[in-house]
């Protein structure tokens, strides 16, 4: 049962309704926050949400319960079926990403991918990132791999105050699930990458962009299609596949001004590339390294032209 | 689009049933992505995806549905 004092949120799939979510909380016993997500009466919803604040759940799925309105149920109807299944335990609490918002207005950021754990890559690229110039360093693929450098280069991003973005890799040590050849982490380390936000939010000019890693976040359990920045994540993942189905970009282009950044960077693909879609820019991060052209990174800048994003080497 | 459906006259609504993914959703990808679509709005009739990046004209909806179901 949920007792703790602080508010849980839970986030509820409706059947035959028009609003597709529920998203409510629980603070001991008591209904908080309810919201009907993605369709229906917004008036009445919002009616429902203000009488039902601070009910206890009992007295709450008491009024809910067997209202009809189509298919033999209703939104308070499914509500209450929501609450049951929250007492019950069948539904769980809904596990939110960590969003990191960078509000600092920027005009030229530098963009890493996978590091794999290679620390004195890291260091040749800040010191030529340093050399020519950004606002922020921003890392939005895995930095650690099956490396013993994966230690030193965790400092080293704490130290140079960079903007990092968990990777899968990242989550993985952080849950004490990476793969059994990998080298040992400390506790120290495992905490600094659970405490490293899966989706940063910053401000490129007058643009707001969004960086991610890629498909992991989409199988936490409870998350929400209308979370901030999960449709930017449902477009790239799911439905263009990391932009690499070009027959759908006509969707694509039709969603994008839905989305709530302009800008969508992810780094799951260890591909470079650029897509400029709608009004929306999408970029692919490659690997840091590759045997053959040394240490690579983006520079993405705000121009009189727009969007300028370009990827450049150095040497290792 | 859905809506467009909505109106259709009572004969054809009688000779159909509708249903609307939410292309916001998961749920409405898997869908977009099953049918082979490529641009919105789309319509699929009993799974055949039939119109793409258009509207029909509620004439030429009605014929089709008419056509597919053997209505007179």
């Amino acid at each position: 049962m949920v007792s703790d004092k602080e508010a849980v949120r839970f986030v509820y799939q409706t059947k035959e309704v028009c609003p597709p979510e529920i998203h409510f909380q629980i603070r001991e016993e008591r209904l908080e926050d309810i919201r009907f997500v993605g369709g229906g009466c917004p008036g009445n919803a919002q009616l429902a949400s203000r009488l039902l604040k601070g009910k206890l759940l009992n007295e709450a799925i008491e009024v809910l319960q067997n209202i009809p309105c189509r298919n033999n149920t209703s939104c308070p109807d499914q509500l209450a079926q929501a609450l049951l299944a929250a007492g019950k335990g069948e539904l769980g609490p809904a596990q939110s990403f960590r969003v990191h918002t960078d509000g600092t207005p920027m005009n030229r950021i530098a963009l890493i991918g996978d590091m794999d754990g290679q620390v004195d890559h890291l260091k040749n690229l800040v010191r030529e990132i340093h050399e020519k110039g950004a606002d922020a360093i921003c890392c939005v693929g895995n930095l650690t791999g099956n490396s013993a450098g994966n230690k030193e280069l965790i400092r080293l991003v704490q130290k140079e105050k960079m903007l990092a973005v968990q990777g899968e890799l990242d989550w993985r040590y952080a849950e004490g699930k990476e793969h059994e050849d990998f080298p040992a982490l400390g506790q120290k380390e495992r905490d600094a990458l659970i405490r490293l936000p899966q989706i940063l939010s910053f401000r490129l000019g007058m643009k707001r962009g969004m960086a991610f890693f890629g498909q992991y976040l989409q199988e936490f359990p409870g998350i929400s299609d209308f979370d901030p920045f999960v449709l930017e994540m449902n477009m790239v993942c799911r439905l263009s596949d990391f932009l690499q189905n070009e027959a759908v970009f006509p969707a694509l282009k039709a969603m994008t001004p839905q989305f709530d950044a302009r800008i969508v960077i992810f780094g799951e693909m260890r591909k470079w590339g650029h897509w400029r879609i709608g009004d929306a820019d999408f970029i692919s991060l490659g690997p840091a390294h590759t045997d053959k052209e040394g240490i690579a990174w983006g520079l993405l800048e705000d121009s009189a032209k727009g969007i300028h994003f370009e990827v450049l080497k150095t040497e290792e | 689009m859905a809506e467009s459906v909505r109106v259709l006259p009572d004969e054809i609504q009688k000779m159909i049933d509708v249903k609307e993914w939410d292309m916001r959703t998961r749920e409405g990808i898997q869908r977009f992505t099953s049918l082979k679509a490529r641009s919105l709005p789309s319509v699929a009739l009993d799974g055949d995806l039939v119109y793409e990046a258009l509207i029909p004209r509620q004439e030429e909806l009605c014929d089709e549905i008419r056509h597919r179901y053997h209505a007179d």
